[in-house]
């Protein structure tokens, strides 16, 4: 117990404090902050969630971070916590874990948040026109209640809640920014969002080693240095392909490896993150398990078959579908507690081959635990952010 | 289908499109009527299409697959060469001209693998300056690492008499991968005129790439090539047996189609010498089976696959004579249960008698119990109906033994209210 003012701090006594702790620690001694929720959390600095657009407060002092995806941030858990690496595995045959990069960038972007960007292609600054742009909520919202009228009638007031939300979203539209937009794949980003410094590109194509990649990450990484208080900006790194066949650096197996642990480390001390694709089918058995080891959230994208009768008698909705995301770890930073995830597995859908979601698996009748409600109910509702419209 | 001749008069100033006349005649002469096929033709018109305008896609790009099983990844490339051609000819694809590099096998008159030499320099005229051709041919193939040069230079060899031809360009050290790509890219342009046209790029062998230089180098140099903006399509011949799995899998991950050819038997290679394999292996030399996975664009992947057969006159494809039903891979997500019976099961499931099933057959109903089969039955209907202790006899394996609670309780009637019912 402290003698200053209205601090207190009650300790966890559970976990040896890391580097990290400790420094939120100091955070919590320094600063004012709000009364305390339960007992056994620590006191953080909440006020500076509300600053910064797209910072999230999150459970035992960790700040999320928005994947892009509304649904992936579910699933995570509220996204991507502040300091992890995500690797997604990619497949030969599909290229969704563009997809998944795409949202990514956009979505640092579209919240100023600067953006360092590697690919094995030559051109890397080429990618940035393809990104999505966001897509204004008039045409969502709109467009689901006409619908809605035409065909069934469901005898629920669902509406009232419906209209709840819909007073919300309007309400926080001018103050705040959100902290996950929905992207519509098929409009290119404005450019003046990636125009300028905030997005730094390189290409690992032709160099000899990793090491110029590792300095550009260095000095990107040093300008989010994690320090007493406030988190003043974010920075996030995108790597697509580390390792692909083009590159040189793709013999290299150790240097890849000491490459990636690198920038695990100075992630650890920085407020960014950094997804990582690359393609395990290409690279042996024992490094392609060292990396998935070093991920703190570990996704994998899978392609699906056309015409595949099988699959789509097992699988409602397998005309939608174009790929299969699995979640195979979620990071939980500052907690003992694991996240098990109820599925794992999560069709990967474009609808109205716009807007990416992510659904739950449903599968033939017989397995009841896919956890139907999430997918379904958020196609009826159409906005899957509400968490009351889960039956 | 278009003879020699009427090449030479529809397109008289492209005077190599001739080269390829020989690959168009084999494959189509008026005799074998080859009915074309509906997947090969597939895998071509995709190709023809080519990439898709203002995207940053890269160019389509085909790998042709064979082992020493099924040796016959040469006679699809050259089918693919040809309808290319044709599609190009007939002015309808999204590239106007093929720039072929072959390295491993020679498509130079002489030494063309198909009987055509004598016709094709018949056919011979002389060149307009303004003349666009059709194709360019880059011969990695005459020397590859410079040796005949050198013995040349050193005074060992009598000079070659290069065909001075504009549309064959000799290429003296494919080790240098930075060097061949840009003369790809610089004969290429070359063909294609000034402005945006489009050309595609035929590579006859990948592993003899391979062979000089790093997957790396070499992938560097197919992955540049997709990416640059002229050219639409590009495909190339791996012998996949000839290197570990790891570069033909990096060789698959840059190619947009994947069309492997594989015997239709597999099981007949590598095995004795016995009758019956023999006439398998007969078999395995005439026919095989053309496996192709298209990576779509919305990132599903179609597969498809076809026969073919290799005659005199060229490849013919036909569809798939058998069911296979092994195409479908286990890609099904993991779950608890297991959906499908096994056959074992099956006809177990086929033997069980429901519990009020009709059984039409005259007899008393009686209500299975689950225990044993009917025809026990007759012996302990007088014992059940009194409900006394039930032992089974017909299996020892479990038992149900019931004491009463007291003899006053009325028996246990089998008399299910339900009797009448007759489902």
């Amino acid at each position: 117990m402290l003698p200053t003012g209205n601090c207190t701090f009650r300790a966890t006594g559970i976990v040896k404090p890391s580097e990290r702790e400790r420094v939120s620690l100091v955070d919590a001694l320094m600063s004012a902050t709000k009364g305390r929720t339960s007992s056994f959390t620590r006191n953080v600095l909440s006020a500076s969630s509300s600053q910064t657009p797209g910072i999230k407060c999150g459970p035992n002092g960790t700040f999320f971070v928005s994947s892009g995806i509304s649904d992936l941030d579910k699933i995570l858990g509220g996204g991507i916590p502040l300091g992890s690496l995500v690797m997604v595995m990619e497949d030969a045959e599909a290229p969704h874990h563009m997809l998944l990069l795409r949202n990514f960038m956009s979505q640092g972007l579209v919240q100023d948040q600067p953006l360092l960007y590697a690919s094995p292609s030559k051109d890397p600054r080429g990618f940035l026109g393809t990104l999505p742009c966001p897509s204004s909520k008039d045409d969502k919202l709109r467009n689901h209640d006409p619908e809605q009228e035409k065909g069934l009638r469901i005898a629920w007031q669902y509406k009232k809640y419906f209209g709840e939300n819909q007073q919300s979203f309007d309400g926080h539209r001018g103050s705040k920014q959100e902290f996950c937009n929905d992207f519509d794949l098929r409009k290119p980003l404005e450019r003046h969002f990636f125009s300028g410094q905030r997005v730094d590109c390189v290409s690992v194509k032709d160099s000899p080693n990793l090491v110029a990649l590792q300095d550009r990450c260095t000095t990107f990484l040093a300008q989010f240095r994690r320090n007493d208080g406030s988190i003043s900006s974010v920075g996030r790194i995108a790597i697509q392909s580390l390792c692909a066949p083009q590159c040189t650096h793709s013999n290299m197996e150790w240097d890849v490896l000491s490459f990636i642990s690198y920038l695990k480390s100075m992630l650890w001390s920085a407020n960014a993150v950094a997804v990582v694709t690359f393609p395990p089918s290409l690279l042996s058995e024992s490094f392609c398990k060292r990396w998935q080891h070093m991920a703190d959230i570990l996704l994998s994208v899978r392609a699906i078959l056309d015409d595949d009768k099988e699959l789509a008698k097992l699988l409602t909705g397998y005309q939608d579908m174009v790929g299969f995301l699995n979640v195979h770890k979620v990071a939980r930073t500052n907690t003992q507690v694991p996240l098990i995830l109820e599925a794992t597995t999560f069709s990967i859908k474009l609808q109205k081959r716009r807007f990416l979601v992510l659904e739950c698996l449903n599968q033939a009748p017989i397995d009841g635990s896919s956890g139907a409600s999430y997918g379904t109910s958020g196609s009826c509702s159409g906005s899957s952010k509400t968490g009351t419209l889960e039956f | 289908m278009q003879n020699l001749k009427d090449f030479t008069a529809n397109f008289p100033n492209d005077l190599q499109s001739l080269k390829l006349g020989f690959l168009l005649q084999t494959q189509r002469s008026p005799s074998s009527q080859n009915s074309p096929s509906i997947m090969a033709e597939s895998i071509c018109r995709t190709l023809r299409d080519g990439s898709l305008e203002g995207e940053h896609a890269p160019a389509l790009t085909l790998t042709i697959k064979d082992t020493a099983a099924s040796p016959f990844g040469f006679d699809v490339f050259a089918y693919v060469l040809s309808q290319l051609s044709s599609f190009i000819l007939e002015g309808k694809s999204q590239s106007r001209s093929v720039q072929l590099q072959f390295i491993r096998h020679s498509f130079l008159p002489e030494t063309a693998p198909f009987n055509i030499g004598s016709s094709l320099s018949d056919a011979e005229r002389p060149m307009n300056s303004t003349v666009c051709y059709r194709i360019q041919i880059l011969d990695c193939y005459t020397d590859p690492l410079g040796w005949k040069g050198k013995l040349v230079e050193s005074g060992n060899a009598m000079c070659i008499s290069d065909e001075a031809s504009s549309v064959t360009h000799l290429c003296k050290d494919v080790r240098d991968l930075d060097n061949l790509y840009s003369l790809i890219l610089e004969l290429g342009k070359g063909l294609a005129g000034q402005g945006k046209a489009h050309f595609s790029v035929a590579i006859d062998s990948v592993n003899e790439m391979l062979r000089h230089a790093s997957l790396s180098r070499v992938a560097g140099l197919l992955s540049n090539l997709r990416s640059h903006d002229q050219i639409s399509c590009i495909y190339w011949l791996l012998h996949s047996d000839l290197h570990e799995v790891r570069v033909t899998s990096s060789v698959e991950y840059m190619s947009s189609m994947v069309a492997n050819v594989e015997p239709l038997n597999p099981s007949a290679s590598g095995q004795r010498w016995d009758s019956e394999n023999v006439s398998l292996l007969k078999q395995n030399f005439q026919k095989g089976k053309l496996n192709v996975r298209f990576k779509r664009r919305n990132g599903r992947v179609r597969l498809m696959c076809e026969e073919f057969h290799i005659e005199q006159s060229g490849i013919n494809f036909t569809p798939v004579s058998s069911e296979d039903g092994t195409i479908n891979q286990g890609l099904l997500p993991k779950v608890q249960f297991s959906l499908q019976l096994s056959e074992k099961e099956q006809t177990e499931r086929a033997k069980v008698v429901l519990p009020f099933e009709h059984q039409g057959n005259g007899k008393p109903m009686q209500i299975y119990d689950g225990r044993r089969s009917l025809e026990d039955n007759k012996n302990e209907a007088t014992l059940a109906s009194t409900g006394n202790l039930q032992r089974n006899e017909a299996s020892g394996e479990g038992e149900i033994i019931y004491f009463r609670d007291s003899d006053d309780e009325r028996p246990d009637s089998d008399e299910d209210p339900d009797d009448d019912l007759d489902i």
